[in-house]
């Protein structure tokens, strides 16, 4: 049986998600409370658009939503993805409900009330634009719980301060460790006395936003 | 911040979230029974319908903002009243208090009846207008004598 999946609420988010999650083959039902946005999402072929409020028990029955596999709550409030999610969970037996959080603090309370994934789009988007803005020096940056953790991947060149350092050597902040050293193909795991050569990348994994001063350190910039 | 009269000491303290008709005229009870309260609106004109013996705490915030909870000390409460407006914000505060804050005693309005259960499952006390006033329509077309309402049983719908 095709995988279904519901997307209530936002706007040019629900039109490029729908048609992104189309294309992989699954059945997509929109609700949406806006006339205007219904006619542009009802434009794209193969979708079902509900028009109505999503956190309304009997809108989502009218969508006729029981067992659907995946519901995305996209509205901009928190409270609102909440009711949608929760409602999802228990009354349509909805298997996988995933909600877009703006406010960061709020993350956790949402996986305690049983939300399975909670996206901090403020957080990610932040981080990416973080990523760009040092793209010289990093090469990639992956947040991971709402952006607590981050593993960052630091290319060390010539310039760089840590060259020929033995890592005990590097005054890194206590909150990050250096998991893994990359080498031409090899992947060597650090130890204290592994010695940074030019040209290596080194991927960190950081805490409480350490990861600018520890690339500080360790480029020099 | 007025100086209220110490009739008795007591250690309730409850917080009314939502400055309604309904959030005002609880907290104009509780004030007037000598009671500790504070009540929370993110419109201050809506303390406007606050009695001017009023004797509490009025503070103006949204009450989805966790840094304003734990400003108006929210952990202190005894007992928290989630009276918004809007059923999804009062769900979101009621679950915040007791999830973030621990607080024993929440009661939330629900306007609409289908979502009580959600309220329900995370230990949310709840109350619906319609509900009551559907059980008290029903109590006075069921009464013998229709000019006495007095007569007709007014037990609280408290589970």
């Amino acid at each position: 049986m095709k995988k279904s999946i519901v997307i209530v609420g936002g706007r040019k988010k629900a039109i490029i998600l729908a048609k992104s999650i189309l294309r992989k083959g699954y059945e997509v039902i929109v609700i949406n409370e806006s006339y205007e946005d219904c006619l542009s999402l009802y434009e794209i072929p193969g979708i079902s658009v509900i028009q109505g409020d999503g956190t309304k028990p009997y809108v989502l029955d009218d969508a006729n939503i029981h067992n659907v596999d995946i519901a995305i709550a996209l509205t901009p409030n928190d409270e609102d993805n909440l009711m949608i999610c929760q409602l999802c969970k228990a009354h349509f037996s909805v298997k996988k409900t995933v909600a877009v959080v703006s406010d960061p603090k709020k993350i956790d309370f949402f996986y305690a009330m049983g939300i399975d994934r909670a996206v901090c789009t403020i957080s990610t988007v932040t981080s990416i634009i973080e990523q760009q803005a040092f793209i010289n020096d990093i090469t990639n940056i992956i947040p991971i719980r709402g952006g607590n953790i981050q593993i960052v991947e630091v290319r060390i060149d010539g310039y760089s301060p840590a060259v020929d350092k033995q890592l005990w050597e590097i005054d890194l902040p206590s909150e990050v460790i250096i998991g893994c050293i990359l080498r031409g193909d090899e992947a060597l795991v650090p130890r204290g006395n592994s010695r940074i050569s030019m040209g290596d990348t080194l991927v960190l994994i950081a805490g409480q936003q350490q990861e600018i001063p520890a690339i500080k350190a360790l480029t020099g910039r | 911040m007025q100086i209220k009269p110490q009739k008795k000491k007591s250690s309730l303290f409850t917080i009314i979230i939502g400055c309604g008709k309904l959030g005002a005229s609880i907290a104009n009870m509780i004030s007037d029974s000598g009671g500790d309260v504070l009540i929370l609106d993110k419109d201050k004109d809506a303390f406007r319908r606050l009695s001017l013996h009023y004797g509490g705490l009025s503070v103006v915030g949204d009450a989805l903002d966790l840094d304003k909870l734990k400003e108006i000390q929210i952990q202190k409460a005894t007992t928290l009243l989630v009276v918004t407006n809007d059923d999804n914000t009062n769900n979101m505060v009621a679950q915040l208090a007791v999830y973030q804050f621990s607080i024993k005693r929440v009661i939330a309005r629900v306007v609409d009846r289908d979502k009580e259960s959600i309220f329900n499952a995370n230990g949310i006390q709840t109350f619906c207008p319609v509900s009551l006033s559907q059980e008290r329509i029903g109590q006075l077309l069921s009464a013998d004598d229709p000019v006495d309402g007095q007569t007709v049983d007014t037990e609280g719908r408290e589970q």
